[in-house]
């Protein structure tokens, strides 16, 4: 137990890495990776591994690395050190394979405003090879909870919950084995923030494992199996949920201030 | 659907509902056409004018009444230039370069009245025909259209989402072109169709039609790559938009002049007066044709003399004033050509040098092949201008041999005597045909040009290749 936190602390990764998730094999694997821009380095040892249906919520301040270590997945930025794959697949060498893993939604969910909610899905999906039909993409739609009426609109309208819900559509749509969240709760009411937790619950049934990276501790105390600490580009401390409360909030809030500090 | 097919279809339905893509579209359509249609009935009413005036001009010298040989070769002709059917999808510098030339004995005259002279200032400011449509302004609307093609994706972040559907960034930057390409093909249309209607219509031979397709299609390619890779390096739209517009400036306006400009200071040409002075110069002292007593033909005197075996010219069977004017037309034509030749010389050393610079600017490239392949380049011009020569020296050498063999030396030396000799002879004489250059000549010549369009492409291509490929990289 850990004592600040209340909570079983699994791995720190200054004490030499990061257990594995809950599945048999992990879906987001990162070992010992360094990575950064240019001259300036910004993960520094990150291990993390995340397994199928498996909720991972990666909290840190402004700058701790959190943006990067989605990046680093999706093959956007290359490690200067280290080993990452994506359901056994180097995103950097192999990024086509390790995307077509994988589904992102970024803080602000970018879509094509001229085109409708359906359309926005049926391109993407599509272009990833798996369109089947419009009966799929609006089962999709209608798992993610937008309501009927909007599925035709066009989503330069939408706000920024429906426009995550289109996102959450196609990943549902798409089957993939990941999700990689960027603040999806930033900007969304209580309300929304709720609803939206209950939508990662179900990708959890789907043994989707989901890697978030927020600010929002109540959200991620909330609906994640595995709470990591991010700071100065380190994992400092991985706690998991644990019984019926799942986390310490008091504590968990106690030691994200003192690492904000 | 393959994912660069599905790329370029959505880009074309955003490029429908872009009303500047639309709207300049339309525009260039339109401009095209009139271009198109207004360069052909221009050609259409050159060509029948100029036909109708070499007509009237072989009626004329036809119907001269029986006269002097010598009297008809100072009445002189003129000989038109035939429009080149290509002149009307590229009339080159035609509209720079006479087309009307006078022939006459001792004479070489240039060719006179080009459209430029004739007219108002606005022709030269450039033609409305479709060859500067599409050099010029073609490629600014494929700018205008496809600037933000990947940096719209970019700024808007769909990039991201894009790439992360488990496509290659390739995948991407080819949609894109693809339906800048489409575009494209579209802006070209208007001008194919023209040129396709020259060919079917057997105004022109489908070999050049087919050249001049292929070059302005390679030439929009070359284009679309450019601005596909140009939103593909720059991270903001605008910052596309602008680097494409310096770009433009740079290749297709500035390079051009500039290196023409170039050319002229680096390979000086004589004005047309100081040629004149030294041609009547070193014309003086070959000696006057009208005088058979000229000490300058003293040499050529006692030649005839030795090789017909007479003492004295009155004793010569034939008219020896015509042979002095033979020799002297000789004589003069071989100054007038070497003169001609200099000068034509220099013109294609300037443009050598310009032609160089296609490997700077391929605008140059294109309008090299092109107006070698329409027929409308200088070499064309000088073509004409040689067999226009060639044709005067034949005439007025044959009056020269009438002269001599019609009439005696005694009737030709006596001022009382009109010696007229009957325009059945000059009736008999045949009319200029321009041949223009053999298809195949025309386009070895443009071969060069070519080389360099196809060099460019394969250099923006690979670029797009390699840079589009690590287009991934650059997305944060």
């Amino acid at each position: 137990m850990n004592a600040d936190t209340g909570n079983a602390v699994t791995a720190s990764a200054v004490d030499g890495g990061v257990e594995a998730g809950k599945g048999a094999g992990n879906v987001l694997e990162a070992s010992s990776v360094e990575a950064g821009y240019g001259e300036r380095s910004i993960l520094r040892q990150l291990d993390l591994r995340i397994g199928p249906g498996e909720i991972y919520a990666l909290l840190g301040g402004n700058g701790a690395g959190k943006t990067t270590t989605l990046s680093l997945f999706l093959g956007f930025v290359e490690p200067t050190a280290g080993r990452v794959r994506v359901d056994g697949f180097d995103p950097v060498a192999q990024p086509v394979q390790a995307r077509r893993r994988l589904a992102y939604i970024p803080e602000n969910v970018a879509l094509y405003e001229h085109l409708s909610a359906r359309e926005n899905v049926a391109y993407l999906l599509d272009l990833a090879g798996q369109y089947e039909g419009d009966e799929a993409i609006d089962r999709a739609l209608a798992a993610a909870g937008l309501q009927g009426s909007a599925f035709d609109r066009r989503v330069g309208g939408f706000s920024k919950g429906m426009r995550q819900k289109v996102a959450i559509a196609l990943a549902l749509a798409r089957s993939v084995p990941a999700l990689l969240l960027d603040e999806p709760t930033s900007g969304l009411d209580p309300q929304a923030t709720s609803e939206f937790n209950r939508l990662l619950d179900v990708l959890r049934d789907r043994g989707i494992a989901v890697l978030m990276v927020t600010h929002d501790l109540l959200s991620a105390a909330d609906v994640a199996d595995r709470i990591g600490f991010l700071d100065g580009g380190r994992l400092l401390e991985e706690v998991a949920a644990d019984g019926e409360d799942r986390f310490n909030v008091r504590a968990l809030h106690r030691r994200y201030a003192e690492q904000a500090a | 659907m393959s994912p660069v097919r599905r790329i370029a279809r959505e880009e074309w339905r955003a490029l429908s509902r872009d009303r500047v893509a639309m709207l300049g579209l339309l525009l260039l359509t339109v401009l095209t056409l009139v271009a198109a249609l207004n360069a052909a009935e221009h050609r259409r009413t050159a060509d029948a004018e100029r036909g109708r005036y070499q007509s009237q001009a072989n009626d004329e010298f036809a119907n001269q009444p029986d006269r002097h040989p010598h009297r008809v070769a100072h009445f002189g002709h003129f000989v038109f230039r035939p429009l080149n059917p290509l002149a009307a999808f590229d009339p080159g510098i035609d509209a720079y370069t006479g087309h009307t030339l006078f022939l006459e004995a001792h004479r070489q005259n240039g060719a006179n009245f080009g459209d430029v002279r004739q007219s108002s200032l606005l022709l030269r400011f450039g033609q409305l025909t479709p060859a500067f449509i599409l050099q010029v302004l073609a490629p600014l609307l494929l700018v205008f259209v496809g600037h933000n093609c990947v940096t719209r994706e970019r700024e808007s972040g769909t990039l991201r989402v894009l790439l992360s559907q488990g496509l290659g960034s390739g995948q991407v930057v080819m949609g894109k072109l693809l339906a800048l390409l489409g575009f494209a093909g579209l802006v070209l249309l208007p001008a194919l169709l023209a040129l396709l209607w020259l060919a079917a219509s057997g105004q022109a031979a489908w070999a050049p039609v087919l050249v001049l397709a292929c070059a302005y299609a390679a030439w929009l390619l070359l284009w679309s790559l450019l601005v596909t890779l140009a939103s593909t390096v720059f991270r903001r739209g605008r910052d596309a938009l602008l680097g494409l517009l310096a770009t433009w400036t740079v290749l297709v306006i500035l390079l051009p002049r500039g290196v023409s400009d170039l050319a002229g200071s680096v390979v000086a040409m004589p004005t047309r007066f100081e040629n004149a002075i030294h041609v009547e110069r070193e014309y003086q002292a070959l000696g006057n044709a009208h005088r058979p007593d000229d000490p300058k033909f003293a040499e050529f005197r006692d030649r005839i003399l030795e090789q017909y075996g007479v003492t004295s010219i009155e004793e010569l069977p034939v008219n020896f004033k015509g042979l002095v004017g033979t020799e002297g037309e000789r004589r003069s034509s071989e100054l007038f050509n070497r003169y001609a030749a200099e000068v034509f010389d220099l013109q294609e050393r300037q443009n050598h040098l310009v032609d160089q610079y296609g490997w700077l600017s391929p605008t140059l490239a294109l309008r090299r092949l092109s107006m070698t392949v329409a027929g409308t380049d200088l070499a064309s011009f000088r073509h004409f201008l040689e067999q226009g020569e060639q044709y005067r020296y034949d005439l007025v050498q044959r009056l020269n041999r009438l002269q001599s063999g019609e009439i005696t030396y005694a009737d030709d030396t006596d001022p009382d005597k009109e010696n007229r000799i009957s325009h059945a002879h000059w009736q008999a004489f045949p009319d200029f045909h321009y041949q223009p250059f053999p298809v195949d000549q025309a386009l070895r010549r443009a071969a060069p040009a070519g080389a360099m369009l196809l060099a460019w492409l394969a250099a923006l291509a690979s670029l797009t290749w390699l840079l589009g490929g690590r287009l991934g990289r650059a997305v944060r």
